[in-house]
């Protein structure tokens, strides 16, 4: 039995790594995915794929960080599917740098495409959830959000920012029966990691995980698919660590 | 003989039953532990036509040498345990500190954290052998916030949490993985039966969601955090409790 048999299902960032997991997860298991994604290419080859699979998906270039953008992108999903019940905000950037040779424009950057960027979609997407009383919103945290990060104050900021968000609104939305969750994911087989690891150090950090091995996008996506599913609609305000016990909390 | 197999203590009634309902349309074979025989009898009469066969062992599972008895005799009808999940426990008794003498602090501690380190130690070593499994402990929302007149309680609980981690840290080595999931205000018989219906329906509408958990939510995530789809979770917890708690 398909778990998300009839849903919809936006997920941003979802041209690789986790959100492109997450998005062949949750076609697979039934939902009609919108595949939000900065880059067109990029949105159209998951989308093919998720088509190639069977699934149904639409594909929409969207900068989270732009409100016109994700308005844009929230009416394509009403056109092509009339409603939205799920939400998973993954599109992210880590850029590195110590907080003393911080650029502005960086740190509006990263705060505006993980923090401001998970805002607006989630704004956009919630009349719809409170008209149907029902929905999850899904939002991808970090490690780094618990416990700081010595190369990315911003990073570690809009994630942080992010476990408030969600907790804020969960408490918000759940009267009408909206949950809302975090994921928080260790060191990631995905591009992200590598944009400020060599592979050598990527993979010597299993050896700190109990699991020891680095996470892997599928592992995000059967998480994403739990939190979407029927099985929690009674887990709000969550932070679910999918990191292999890397932190444990 | 080839099932998995699930031993759920005190999966009697209440939550524990609702899991036993649950891992056994999930195809295992659940193996129930209880001081209960009659709850026990009856939630094995629940699972009906079912696939595979339920069991029932009656023990006191603060006793060592009862523990041992249960779970050798499990390991060499079945062979094998693949999910272990500790929810015997409870409240027991509420009162101001200066009201719990010593036994209650001593039962309340036994039955809630004492019974989860003897069984947790009981399958390690088949657990080990097999290269596998999973193990879910049972904390509260008490364990994170503590709540009046529950010192006991909320000791025991926040007890487990701690626990689990080490016990995360000592197996995952050996491609075991071990969890707390914590449950919130959840309408079993038990608690239910410990209001009326005009202050249950007060309490339920404190909670964000309005409403109190019912027993097979709290098991959706028990089974959520034993089974494939938390293959990479272990240390964790799992709050299933409506908002109540957000730690």
């Amino acid at each position: 039995m398909r778990r998300l048999e009839g849903r919809t299902a936006i997920v941003t960032g979802s041209g690789q790594g986790i959100g492109e997991a997450i998005a062949m997860a949750m076609a697979e298991e039934g939902a009609g995915v919108v595949v939000a994604e900065l880059r067109e290419e990029t949105a159209d080859a998951v989308r093919r794929k998720i088509e190639e699979g069977g699934g149904t998906a639409l594909a929409h270039a969207t900068d989270v960080s732009q409100e016109p953008s994700v308005d844009a992108m929230v009416q394509a999903c009403l056109e092509r599917f009339g409603k939205v019940d799920i939400l998973v905000n993954n599109a992210g950037i880590y850029p590195t740098s110590t907080v003393a040779d911080m650029d502005e424009d960086e740190w509006e950057r990263v705060i505006g495409t993980n923090l401001f960027g998970t805002f607006l979609c989630s704004r956009a997407v919630t009349p719809h959830m409170l008209q149907q009383q029902g929905g999850r919103i899904i939002s991808i945290t970090s490690g780094r959000g618990l416990q700081g990060a010595d190369n990315g104050a911003h990073y570690a900021s809009s994630k942080g920012g992010i476990i408030g968000f969600t907790k804020s609104l969960a408490r918000e939305l759940a009267p009408a029966g909206v949950a809302v969750n975090c994921i928080c994911p260790g060191v990631s087989d995905t591009a992200q990691p590598r944009g400020h690891r060599t592979e050598e150090e990527l993979y010597a950090s299993a050896a700190r995980i109990p699991l020891g091995r680095i996470g892997q996008p599928a592992d995000m996506a059967r998480a994403a698919v739990f939190l979407a599913s029927d099985r929690a609609k009674f887990v709000t305000g969550q932070t679910l660590v999918v990191n292999g016990g890397a932190i444990m909390q | 003989m080839d099932s998995k197999v699930v031993v759920v203590t005190g999966g009697a009634s209440g939550i524990g039953r609702a899991t036993v309902l649950r891992f056994s349309e999930e195809g295992y074979a659940p193996v129930i532990l209880d001081r209960d025989a009659e709850a026990g009898a009856e939630t094995l009469s629940l699972l009906g036509s079912e696939p595979v066969e339920g069991q029932f062992i009656r023990a006191d599972l603060t006793r060592k040498a009862e523990v041992t008895a249960a779970f050798d005799s499990i390991l060499s009808a079945r062979g094998r345990i693949d999910v272990l999940v500790n929810l015997a426990g409870g409240t027991f008794h509420k009162g101001a500190i200066h009201e719990v003498t010593p036994a209650q602090w001593k039962e309340c501690l036994d039955l809630n954290l004492k019974t989860t380190f003897l069984c947790a130690q009981a399958v390690i070593a088949p657990m080990k052998q097999a290269g596998r499994g999973t193990i879910v402990n049972t904390a509260s929302n008490f364990g994170i916030t503590g709540g009046a007149e529950r010192t006991h309680y909320a000791a025991s609980k926040a007890a487990i949490i701690a626990f689990s981690k080490s016990l995360a840290t000592e197996l995952a080595p050996h491609g075991i993985r071990v969890n707390t999931i914590a449950p919130g205000l959840t309408g079993t018989e038990r608690v239910r039966g410990k209001y009326d219906a005009d202050e249950w329906a007060a309490l339920s509408g404190t909670l964000p969601m309005g409403r109190a958990a019912m027993p097979e939510e709290i098991a959706d995530g028990i089974f959520f955090l034993a089974g494939d789809e938390s293959d990479y979770v272990t240390g964790a917890t799992l709050h299933v409790n409506g908002g109540m708690v957000m730690p």
